[in-house]
């Protein structure tokens, strides 16, 4: 077996006092989709957190690329290839679109490919291009996921961790985020998913971990999982 | 009649020295949400580096600028690095800051009075009273060239903070800077830098008035108040806003003398600060934050 893209070995993380994940394993293919579930105040968020460097564990080892994040600031991150759309969007709500999007391409490594990248994003998600000049504060939630994920973008990510991506979106956008977020992944970059919306999340990913607090519960391809009877009742209200 | 343009053109020439002060302090207090109480020591010691450039090497203080701004701007960055760093930010960090960078601006000065005494100086050049005639009446050249650094500083600033990633980078720090560590920003050099910005501009401040008044050691208080006035007035909301508020300080400052005993005149900015806080808090132009 190679070495996967990232790979997370029993992370202890806390805040404060307060310890939120316990000794957590995860490993994520090049290439794959995986899903990352559990109910509220699971841990999603924070291993997504621990991930991108904003909240780094205080004992265990994320690797990626086969090499280890610890000590890693999480600017440096970034530079390698790991993006985080983060819950709520935390766009620059005084700034504008365009603005919020150029930020994306702050990174030297990908700032020669700005203009490339721009074009993408706004091919992809041509209301962005209408609204670019509009603050961002000032746009819908589903335009600011967009542009949330636009801006994760123009990161040239290799591996994109999305969190609650759907939340707060009515069922249309949803859909429409969902197929952005496969159609991401179809192009070639490994994704990262937390998602409350169960279903959905199983419909798009290849495979899921269910944590429940802060511990590994369950993991299985998406087929599994849907089938497992035990998530059937708690998640899915089957 | 002649009174009122002379009064006009004093005001615009003093509200140019005023934004020029305020323009650091409200921009370290934006991104980083410090009050940096030190900002009356660095005005003194751009005023003194002037002086000593000057005064030593026969430097002309307009050709001192770019010395001057240098020199400051690594000040801010050392103190930035070795001190402030340290200290929790935000509310939660006001009396601390406060205290530091007071202690700070303490060590400035008394270094000062230590170096050069307590002896007012000034900086005289062969065109410190030079005058010209303008709509009427008699302008001094030094000033009308301080206000043109004053019209061109904003600008620059203005340009830097939205045309060039650095600026850009700065605004979203201001704003979150969870979000910028996603996008590959090292927040804490972004902190350093505006830090480092910030205390250049009041070096700049001081330089530019050291060749119109005479100063000491203890050079700055007035100066910082003067600052704090123009930052609450203008908000944090823009570079252009915070002009806007030195030009209406310094039009109410100047046509007080009219009404005022010369007593009151100082007291003439504090009376518009309380004014503001209690009707105003955001500012003339609201809350944004160097949107």
């Amino acid at each position: 077996m190679s070495e996967p893209l990232l790979r997370l070995d029993a992370i202890d993380v806390f805040y404060g006092d307060i310890q939120v994940l316990y000794g957590l394993s995860l490993e994520v293919r090049e290439g794959e989709i995986v899903t990352l579930l559990g109910s509220n105040g699971a841990g999603k968020t924070t291993t997504l957190r621990a991930i991108s460097g904003i909240r780094p564990p205080r004992a265990g080892d994320i690797h990626f690329r086969g090499k280890s994040l610890v000590g890693l600031p999480a600017a440096a991150r970034a530079e390698l290839g790991i993006a985080l759309v983060p819950e709520g969007r935390d766009l620059w709500g005084q700034l504008t679109v365009r603005e919020n999007l150029d930020l994306g391409a702050y990174h030297p490594r990908v700032r020669a490919n700005a203009a490339r990248n721009l074009e993408r994003v706004f091919t992809m998600f041509p209301r962005l291009s209408e609204r670019s000049g509009q603050l961002a504060g000032s746009l819908s939630g589903g335009e600011q996921q967009m542009c949330a994920i636009g801006r994760a973008l123009m990161t040239e990510p290799t591996l994109l961790m999305l969190d609650e991506p759907s939340l707060g979106l009515a069922p249309i956008l949803v859909d429409q985020v969902m197929r952005t977020v496969s159609d991401l992944h179809a192009e070639g970059i490994t994704v990262l998913l937390v998602e409350q919306n169960l279903r959905k999340a199983l419909e798009v990913a290849e495979r899921g971990t269910v944590i429940e607090t802060g511990r590994v519960r369950l993991e299985g391809t998406s087929a599994e999982l849907s089938a497992n009877p035990e998530i059937r009742t708690a998640y899915l209200g089957i | 009649m002649d009174r009122f343009v002379d009064l006009v053109v004093s005001a615009v020439l003093l509200a140019g020295l005023y934004a020029t002060m305020a323009y650091g302090l409200g921009l370290i207090y934006g991104v980083l949400r410090v009050v940096n109480l030190a900002h009356g020591g660095v005005i003194m010691v751009g005023a003194y580096m002037g002086w000593i450039l000057h005064g030593w090497l026969g430097l002309d203080p307009y050709l001192a600028i770019p010395l001057v701004v240098g020199a400051t701007f690594l000040l801010g960055v050392v103190t930035y690095r070795v001190l402030v760093r340290h200290l929790p930010r935000g509310a939660a960090g006001g009396p601390a800051s406060l205290l530091l960078l007071f202690g700070v601006w303490l060590v400035l000065r008394n270094a000062a009075y230590l170096l050069f005494s307590g002896n007012d100086q000034t900086i005289r050049t062969a065109y410190s009273t030079r005058a010209i005639p303008l709509l009427g009446s008699y302008v001094s050249v030094n000033r009308l060239a301080v206000l043109a650094i004053a019209v061109v500083t904003p600008v620059a600033l203005h340009l830097l903070l939205k045309r060039t990633y650095l600026g850009r980078a700065i605004r979203a720090v201001a704003q979150n800077a969870d979000s910028c560590t996603l996008v590959g920003i090292d927040v804490e050099r972004i902190y350093t830098i505006t830090f480092g910005l910030g205390t250049a501009l009041a070096g700049l401040a001081g330089l530019l008035s050291a060749t119109i008044f005479s100063f000491n050691p203890g050079f700055g208080s007035g100066e910082l108040l003067k600052s704090f006035v123009v930052v609450v007035l203008g908000g944090l909301g823009s570079v252009f806003g915070t002009g806007i508020a030195a030009l209406v300080l310094a039009v109410v400052e100047v046509f007080a003398i009219l009404v005022l005993p010369s007593y009151l005149t100082a007291a003439v900015g504090f009376v518009m600060l309380v004014l503001v806080l209690v009707f105003r808090p955001g500012g003339l132009f609201g809350q944004r934050v160097l949107g």
